[in-house]
């Protein structure tokens, strides 16, 4: 079922309506919720909602254990759990995701040194949204451990944290504490709530529909098809890919936000205007936060603090691995392989400075927008997406060097386009950079409207959007980028 | 050494490590308080604070610090 579909609108206005009758009584909110969470995933993946419930209860289970450890001051015993839980968690990842591209790594490289193997792996189906919950679960145990949260003594309250519908498939990742305080407590009807929540949920559907798949149009006809196009069209192709991935999973994760607040839970942002940055560390601060976070807290931190000795070079190790780690998550390819090791690559020089320790603040003219020196910058930082991204959208690393030796071969072809899908891409594009623009440099500034209009803002805004959408959006029911992984 | 010396030791730290001339420490102060007190820079402090204190910090103690408070508890344990 995806988000944008008519099948989830129904699904939602039903869970809606159920969820504030059951008020103020929370267990029976709680318990209603957690029923339509795992009807929602079994929707999509019925075989695996078994899976989930096992590994619900399992990460339950170590996490009391780890307290009980602690508790009685037992800390080998709660260190012991606390890598066990580790290992289940990883290990489920590997099995389900991993297990495959390993058997075949392994097998390539045996017949490249004479050794003729003929292992092939089996059919796996990767549960949906696993790379999510695995995350949740190990987060929650690892919490525990460091202090940073207590077991949560109501099971069905922990499986409502991992099983949540409308963060399960792509996030955002959450951590445990804020989601276990306000589960805690009844959610009650609450107008503001509900229209904040829809206004998120609009943003996030014109996101999707008016840019990520309109642009996707143009995006997918020229990859797929590059050895017919020319270096022209491939670059452009390769520069509007960052945009389309923006809208479709910062899209995706405003849907997901505006869901939660409709039903009175605040998840983490995801994403902060990831474009306006001028180097590449400052870009892993505002896109896809959840992960980055969860990673800096969980591999880069204990990394650099085990490696702390080693000055500079104790970092660059940890940041290196924190940045494999950022690509392999997104999948069981090189590809992603490289795609994270290009993405550590650029934090060396940045620590070499010692421009990655100190917070550079861009600079702003008199108008209120960046000086040109900034500009630039963030024009670079771009371009150094870009490449990355390239990489990333590659089917696999043949792809992308195909690519590379066709582009000087096609250098003077002329540009594909495709006018009325650009146009409309490029008219709601401009909406996006707008708001961000405001959102970033005149967070106070609203959009001048008349005097009569002004206490209709809410409404106008809206129904803006739903008529964008309406021109604008593309109906194919496209699925997010983001499920794949 | 009083928990009072070592709230001053540790905000002199501060001060070198992040530059800040003007920071005053509370047990309540948190990361989110300091601006320039990130993930990266949390490295540096800890390293800074086992060279003045002449002591070390596991990882779990490092990673189990929520505020100032508990850093000074962790280090009046130590010496």
């Amino acid at each position: 079922m995806v988000v944008n579909s008519l099948a989830f609108l129904w699904f939602f206005v039903v869970v809606l309506a159920v969820y504030y009758i059951c008020q103020p009584k929370r267990q029976a909110q709680n318990l209603f919720l957690l029923a339509c969470s795992y009807w929602f995933y079994a929707q999509i993946d019925i075989k695996m909602a078994g899976l989930l419930a096992v590994l619900t209860l399992v990460f339950w289970f170590i996490g009391r254990s780890i307290e009980q450890a602690i508790g009685q001051q037992h800390e080998r015993r709660a260190s012991r759990l606390t890598t066990l839980s580790v290992v289940v968690g990883i290990g489920a990842l590997f099995y389900f995701k991993y297990l495959n591209f390993f058997i075949d790594s392994f097998v390539a490289a045996a017949n490249v040194v004479g050794l003729h193997l003929s292992w092939t792996g089996s059919h796996i189906v990767v549960p949906v949204g696993l790379s999510f919950f695995t995350f949740k679960l190990m987060s929650y145990t690892l919490d525990i451990y460091h202090g940073k949260t207590v077991h949560e003594r109501n099971l069905g309250n922990f499986a409502n944290y991992i099983a949540f519908f409308p963060t399960i498939l792509s996030g955002p990742i959450d951590r445990p504490k804020p989601f276990l305080r306000q589960i805690a407590n009844a959610r009650l009807f609450n107008p503001d709530n509900l229209t904040a929540g829809f206004r998120r949920v609009l943003w996030g559907m014109f996101l999707k529909m008016c840019i990520a798949d309109r642009l996707d149009i143009y995006v997918s006809a020229v990859w797929n098809n590059y050895d017919h196009h020319s270096a022209l069209s491939i670059g452009l192709a390769s520069l509007l890919y960052p945009l389309q991935m923006y809208a479709d999973f910062s899209g995706y994760s405003e849907m997901a936000i505006g869901v939660a607040l409709m039903l009175g839970f605040k998840v983490a942002e995801n994403f902060k205007r990831p474009f306006f940055t001028i180097n590449i560390a400052n870009y892993w601060s505002r896109w896809h936060i959840t992960l980055t976070s969860w990673l800096t807290d969980y591999v880069f931190m204990p990394l650099n603090i085990k490696l702390r000795d080693w000055g500079v070079n104790g970092t660059i190790a940890a940041i290196m691995l924190n940045m494999t780690f950022i690509g392999m998550w997104h999948g069981a390819d090189w590809t992603f392989f490289l795609f994270g090791v290009y993405h550590g690559l650029w934090y060396i020089p940045l620590m070499v400075s010692g421009q990655f320790f100190k917070k550079t603040k861009v600079k702003l003219n008199k108008v209120g927008l960046p000086t040109l020196p900034f500009a630039l910058r963030m024009v670079g930082n771009y371009l150094v997406v870009t490449f990355g991204l390239m990489l990333f959208h590659a089917d696999n690393i043949s792809m992308f060097w195909d690519i590379l030796c066709h582009l000087p071969e096609a250098w003077d072809g002329s540009l594909f386009l495709d006018m009325a899908t650009m146009v409309n891409a490029a008219i709601c594009t401009v909406a996006l950079v707008w708001s961000d623009v405001q959102e970033e440099w005149f967070p106070n500034s609203k959009l001048w409207l008349p005097r009569w209009a002004e206490r209709w803002r809410m409404e106008l805004l809206m129904a803006t959007e739903i008529v964008c959408i309406l021109l604008f959006g593309v109906f194919d029911n496209n699925q997010f980028i983001y499920f794949q992984f | 050494m009083e928990r009072n010396d070592i709230l001053a030791r540790v905000q002199e730290v501060f001060r070198d490590e992040l530059e800040l001339d003007d920071l005053v420490l509370t047990d309540e102060t948190t990361a989110d308080d300091v601006e320039e007190w990130d993930s990266l820079s949390h490295v540096q402090l800890v390293v800074a604070l086992e060279k003045a204190f002449n002591i070390k910090f596991s990882s779990r103690e490092i990673l189990s610090w929520d505020n100032v408070g508990d850093l000074i508890d962790c280090i009046s344990r130590k010496i």
